[in-house]
């Protein structure tokens, strides 16, 4: 009990900051006790993350050498990314998929949610149906697809033959690969359906009726009342469908690496076809462990951590306009 | 009572609800089609024998050619449609330069010899297990002594050791950051939500030169393995999240009896936690089974791959076999299947978590 007290009269007195920590017992006990615990953390926090951030900020104005001391070469690789047409086509691919990809999984998972949220019979069969695709690992369901899209005797062709549509080569003309991976991505949202889900579940039924009485109809309810009402999880389905999309990485390397058998290592595949698979982290893979232009590539990293930030500030921003937090705002 | 009037009103009003009915079965089947063939594809695939595999027309279940015994000796059964003359079921027991003899195989006396093209293999469905056996002994590379076993058990190694490391270093930490009153404690928990927001990408490289260059673990599971004995930003989230809703008498009960933050930690939170745990412990999984850039990054020699990477390995090569190739992918994704037709719930409820409280 005498620690408690201890604790409530630590504030009293205008003392200085290291007395105050060390004016009680109980609190620098607590201290200790506190960081003991998350120490592992701690530790892995100064070891994996301080420590690479601050040496791949300084990598990042310096021409990297493995086996000698590196050069300091200030913005150079700042303005040599400025200047590469490869790093804007990369910039470009990325930003397509983060303005064509993410909003349409956002609306294809909401309608999925919508449809598995109606009063139908087998609806626990179907929630798992739309949601397995999400679990199978990434690699697997990507070779999966590209054994899908194979142009003659693929799945998807042979699908559309039979309606007399000839399918595109998707994975070899650099005007499908991109739409193959989104159509892709669109399978596997089943972890975006559920938190969708979740969410239509948790609008109040009283809503819904009130609109109801008023003679609304099913589609003014949805717009006014079960879009809004769910706006939160849109907003943060978007912040994290944008992050992750900046990083989307092993999707392409997957339909790249099947574009030919060879010279997967060697990386010459990556962004194939025609560099209209060449996203951002691709291009920093490729820089990095191809070319093994680490200043560069740690360059190119910090561009993507900055233009992350920004997008997020900026979703976080203008979302104040359309997210709707209930009544105590 | 009821005016003829409200009677066609309440007609209308079903029609549209039975349309509306209709409608919503439809949709929700035709996106059922779109989530389950590729899956079904997968399977079906697997089974296939490997003349089948891409033959033409496509065909969802396995099939191959119907044998049958003529003296003895298993022929292929075609039906042979010679112009002109009505089509005959008949074993094919020769094939040569666009030339074939067939037989009856009722009456193998009864010969036949024309153009090989005539013939139309007879199918039947079969499914061809023995996929799933060359597929696993097949591994990505032929000649070296390695195989799928071999990624299999690293995997498993792996994702046994990042559960292991995420769950004694998050758990600890999540207590720290929630029910030890410490000054300064707040501040650092926002360090740690920014951390979440960070790309990989940022710190690969250094990441990358200080495990291989400097610690000299490449080629060795140590660099994937080894981060998760630090903790998990993530995890500490979702744990501290609740943590936060245990009791606060239950903890002082037995601090007034004179227990240690760590006996209280462990006799009293962790036992009461055993749901978040595992949620915990299967999004590990997940994402260890998952992983293929860290495996990239740093697995050399197919002898340390993983599942990931040594199916991408596999499928990077010549001539690849598509039955084995999905083969292996269906071993690479059971496990998860099992474990979420097992847990179910706590997939579901682990994900609604990250979603509506992050």
């Amino acid at each position: 009990m005498s620690t408690s007290v201890a604790s409530k009269t630590r504030g009293s007195g205008r003392r200085g900051s290291s007395r105050r920590w060390a004016g009680s017992a109980y609190t620098r006990r607590n201290l200790l006790t506190g960081l003991l615990f998350i120490s592992p953390w701690l530790v892995g926090f100064l070891l994996f993350t301080l420590y690479p951030m601050i040496s791949s900020l300084y990598t990042s104005f310096t021409e990297y050498h493995i086996r000698a001391e590196s050069d300091w070469v200030g913005l150079l690789n700042y303005r040599q990314m400025l200047a590469d047409p490869r790093f804007w086509k990369a910039l470009y691919n990325t930003t397509y998929m983060v303005v064509v990809a993410v909003p349409l999984t956002l609306l294809g998972s909401f309608l999925c949610a919508v449809l598995l949220n109606l009063k139908l019979r087998g609806q626990s069969v179907y929630r798992v149906i739309y949601f397995i695709p999400s679990i199978v690992p990434v690699v697997a369901g990507s070779i999966l697809w590209v054994w899908i899209y194979n142009t003659n005797n693929g799945l998807l062709n042979t699908a559309l033959g039979w309606f007399g549509i000839k399918g595109p080569s998707w994975l070899t003309d650099p005007a499908w690969a991109k739409p193959a991976l989104i159509l892709m991505g669109l399978w596997a949202m089943g972890t975006t359906i559920v938190i969708y889900l979740s969410g239509l579940q948790d609008v109040p039924v009283s809503l819904l009726e009130a609109a109801e009485l008023d003679g609304a109809s099913w589609l003014q309810r949805l717009w006014h009342v079960t879009i809004p009402m769910v706006s939160p999880i849109t907003l943060f389905n978007l912040i994290l469908g944008v992050i992750g999309m900046f990083q989307y990485f092993t999707q392409a390397f997957i339909f790249a690496s099947a574009q030919s058998s060879t010279a997967v290592s060697g990386g010459r595949t990556l962004g194939a076809p025609l560099d209209s698979t060449l996203f951002y982290s691709v291009y920093l893979y490729h820089k990095a462990f191809i070319n093994l232009k680490f200043g560069y590539a740690s360059a190119m990293a910090w561009v993507l951590f900055i233009i992350i930030l920004i997008c997020t500030v900026l979703l976080l921003r203008f979302s104040e306009r359309w997210t709707y937090y209930g009544e105590e705002g | 009572m009821v005016s003829a009037g409200t009677r066609v009103l309440k007609q209308r009003y079903r029609l549209r609800r039975l349309l509306g009915r209709v409608i919503s079965y439809l949709l929700v089947w035709l996106m059922a089609f779109f989530f389950l063939f590729p899956i079904l594809w997968m399977i079906f695939t697997a089974f296939k024998p490997t003349t089948d595999v891409s033959r033409f027309p496509l065909q969802l279940l396995p099939h191959d050619v119907k044998m049958v015994e003529v003296e003895g000796q298993l022929y292929p059964l075609y039906v042979v449609r010679e112009p002109g003359k009505p089509p005959r079921t008949m074993a094919r027991i020769k094939v040569a330069q666009g030339q074939a003899t067939f037989v009856d195989p009722a009456n193998p006396a009864d010969v036949l010899e024309t153009r090989n093209r005539y013939g139309e293999p007879v199918l039947t469905v079969k499914f061809e297990w023995h996929n799933f056996v060359d597929a696993m002994y097949r591994g990505s590379r032929p000649g070296l002594h390695v195989n799928f076993w071999t990624y299999l058990k690293n995997s498993s190694v792996i994702a046994i050791l990042a559960i292991i490391g995420t769950l004694v270093s998050s758990t600890p930490a999540a207590y720290g950051f929630s029910r030890i009153q410490w000054p300064g404690r707040e501040k650092l928990f926002l360090v740690l939500l920014a951390t979440m927001m960070l790309p990989f990408q940022v710190t690969m490289i250094p990441l990358y030169l200080f495990f291989t260059e400097f610690l000299h673990w490449g080629d060795s599971n140590l660099p994937i393995v080894v981060p998760t004995f630090f903790g998990s930003a993530f995890d500490i989230f979702l744990l501290r999240q609740f943590f936060r809703g245990i009791p606060e008498e239950m903890l002082d009960a037995a601090r007034v009896d004179g227990a240690s933050e760590f006996r209280i930690f462990y006799n009293i939170v962790l036992p009461l936690s055993k749901p978040v745990l595992a949620t915990i412990t299967i999004f590990t999984f997940l994402w260890a089974w998952n992983d293929f850039l860290g495996p990239l990054l740093y697995l050399n020699n197919p002898e340390h791959f993983t599942l990931a990477l040594g199916l991408q390995d596999y499928q990077g090569q010549r001539n690849v076999a598509w039955n084995q190739l999905m083969a292996a992918s269906v071993v690479f994704t059971l496990p998860i299947v099992i474990l979420f037709f097992f847990a179910q719930r706590t997939f579901i409820e682990g994900i609604k978590l990250t979603g509506t409280k992050g």
